[in-house]
């Protein structure tokens, strides 16, 4: 590929991003500015941040890569990234909103009265984002080594860079007004090519470019085995209840003015996600046609990036490719910056004592971190690895926000209890999965370990709860009729005003 | 803005702090009733019988989402006839699992998001005619 297209969309993206998140700084004064906009966002803008930010590069680039892969077994990944939404809007977004906490930590305590159990909770979150900040970085890196042939770190770099510089100068506010454009971004660089190339596809048999004669373009489901089984339904147990934990996702409802728009908002999100993930699955088909050789040299997640180039000649297909490559960075920019912004609440909250200075501070710190890591580690498929993080939320936080939420019976020592099982649980299955060789026979407990561990986080936290009725918080029947009962509507007979 | 917590207080006054809770405590936009609501036992009860209510129509909503997943999984992998049917020479299960899942979610979604304020908004009648 022409290393000027890469440069260019670089370009574009960062200069597009700075310019709204400084435009975006005019506005944002106070603390709470900072944290969470003073949760004036409409709910169309901060649908659209919402997706902005939950578009990572794995739903941008990984999802295509492991149809090339894997067929169409792939397709349940974007399923599960738009049910664990779902999830969250059946069991979360209003409760949470109403708690009035800025953080999960923050909920963590006001649950559950324990300074011990917020610390943990701050803990795992700070974990969970720097995991998902890495995967982030490596297709960032991925894409600058495709597209313009520079070393890895500059990807990943840059990156960095961008997001330090918009988070500490803008926070949230400005961070809403460009989720939400990236998103749109993202869209665009997707669904665009896409249409392009499946006229050249369909259309005129001659000007297309011949399939290879070999390959199957809608190839069926592998036969079944029970592995195979095992592996969907653990994946979809670590989507499905994982997205409810994520921290980035959780901030941005303590955007939306009550519990009634943050409902409103989930909804508006699941329309823009079912979109958009209708275009991964056209790369991913086109590229088991047209780019096979990927999969062989290792890199099909850069299927999305090569695909416009290779399937339409000329200036037209560079400037379809610069737009992909746009798109591409827009979502690490965007799913990164999102990360930042809630791990450096969180940082600064319990460490810094909750100032703007110290969010600067922290958000450099919670940038740099992952950075390193990215940098030490070697990208393994994208999809895959932002999976892994999926059921490491599944089997911690989850239990804690589902169970607090619904259950009055939730003590302090159970939740601290649940979250040290599932985590150490679920981080052993991790790692040890990463080693194991591939004719094991525990290798699919390991490799998605959701299945099992999630469950046990749940057991563990209720039979704790269970035994410690004497350490029920004694403001639980306050803060449960908080989360649950509707606010009023702004009207003008309050008696109050 | 930080309040900054190192400075000591001046003379002669009296420095009224806050837990270290960063948590926002929401009190306008409750109204009397709603109050009095949460804080007798009467109140008490209809609360629980909110959150119940919530509950069950989360986990009916999401059972069947579950289950309409389940049957399309079935069909997918072990029903032959969807999987040799195609569809303008897509096969089925590459439509089903590609596009026609969506629709169901956003489907469930909506259909949850009315339920749910319509449930809110009984529980609001019952608390103002009190």
């Amino acid at each position: 590929m022409n290393p000027a297209i890469g440069y260019s969309a670089l370009i574009l993206v960062s200069l597009t991003t700075t310019i709204i998140g400084f435009y975006g700084l005019r506005i944002s004064r106070t603390t709470s500015d900072f944290y969470v906009a003073s949760r004036t966002v409409r709910p169309w803008w901060n649908a659209s941040a919402i997706g902005g930010e939950y578009l990572s590069a794995a739903s941008f680039l990984g999802i295509a890569g492991l149809i090339v892969v894997s067929g169409i077994d792939a397709l349940w990944f974007p399923i599960g990234y738009t049910a664990g939404y779902l999830m969250l809007l059946f069991f979360v977004a209003a409760p949470l909103r109403r708690s009035g906490a800025y953080t999960i930590p923050d909920f963590a305590q006001a649950r559950l009265e324990s300074t011990t159990a917020r610390s943990i909770t701050s803990l795992l979150v700070v974990v969970v984002g720097w995991f998902y900040i890495v995967p982030q970085l490596h297709g960032a890196a991925l894409t600058i080594r495709t597209t313009t042939g520079l070393p890895s770190w500059v990807g990943a770099g840059v990156v960095v860079v961008i997001v330090c510089l918009t988070v500490v100068t803008g926070g949230m506010r400005s961070i809403t007004f460009v989720q939400a454009f990236q998103f749109w971004l993202k869209l665009t660089a997707l669904a665009v090519p896409a249409v392009f190339m499946l006229l050249v596809v369909t259309g005129d048999p001659d000007a297309a470019p011949a399939v290879p004669a070999a390959v199957e373009l809608f190839p069926p489901a592998d036969p079944f085995t029970g592995g195979s089984t095992y592996q969907t339904l653990s994946l979809m147990i670590a989507l499905l209840f994982g997205t409810l934990g994520l921290p980035h996702v959780l901030v941005r409802f303590y955007t939306n003015p009550d519990g009634t728009a943050a409902r409103r908002t989930t909804l508006i999100v699941l329309g823009l996600l079912s979109v958009f993930y209708l275009f991964p699955t056209i790369y991913g088909v086109l590229g088991r046609a047209y780019l096979p050789e990927l999969a062989a040299a290792g890199y099909p997640d850069a299927t999305v990036l090569l695909l416009p180039g290779r399937l339409i000649g000329g200036v037209g297909g560079d400037m379809l490719s610069a737009l992909v490559v746009a798109g591409a960075f827009a979502a690490f920019l965007s799913t990164t910056s999102g990360l930042v912004v809630s791990l450096a609440g969180v940082i600064s909250q319990d460490v810094m004592g909750g100032s703007v200075r110290g969010f600067r501070i922290a958000a450099v710190f919670a940038a740099v971190v992952p950075f390193g890591v990215a940098m030490m580690t070697d990208s393994l498929a994208l999809a895959g690895s932002v999976g892994l993080v999926f059921a490491f939320t599944a089997s911690t936080i989850c239990p804690l926000l589902l169970l607090g939420i619904w259950w009055r019976g939730l003590t302090d020592a159970g939740a601290i209890a649940g979250m040290l099982t599932g985590g150490v649980l679920c981080g052993t299955a991790i790692l040890a999965g990463a080693q194991i060789g591939a004719d094991s026979p525990w290798r699919d407990m390991l490799t998605q370990p959701a299945a099992w561990t999630v469950p046990a986080a749940f057991l563990v936290t209720i039979i704790v709860s269970k035994a410690t009725p004497h350490r029920r918080s004694s403001t639980v029947a306050r803060f449960m009729s908080k989360l649950h009962v509707p606010e009023r509507p702004l009207a003008v007979d309050n008696p109050r005003k | 803005m930080s309040i900054g917590p190192s400075r000591p207080p001046a003379h002669g006054r009296v420095r009224v702090a806050s837990p270290r809770s960063q948590v926002h405590r929401a009190t306008s936009g409750v109204s009397v009733s709603q109050e009095v609501a949460e804080q007798t036992a009467v109140g008490e009860v209809m609360v629980r019988s909110l959150i119940r209510s919530q509950l069950r129509l989360a986990l009916v909503v999401s059972a069947g989402f579950i289950a309409s997943m389940l049957l399309c999984w079935i069909a997918v992998r072990w029903v032959p006839a969807v999987a040799d049917w195609r569809i303008m020479g897509i096969p089925a299960p590459w439509i089903v699992l590609g596009v026609g899942v969506y629709p169901i979610i956003v489907a469930c979604a909506w259909l949850y998001v009315r339920a749910a304020t319509k449930n809110e908004a009984a529980y609001r009648d019952l608390v103002d005619e009190k």
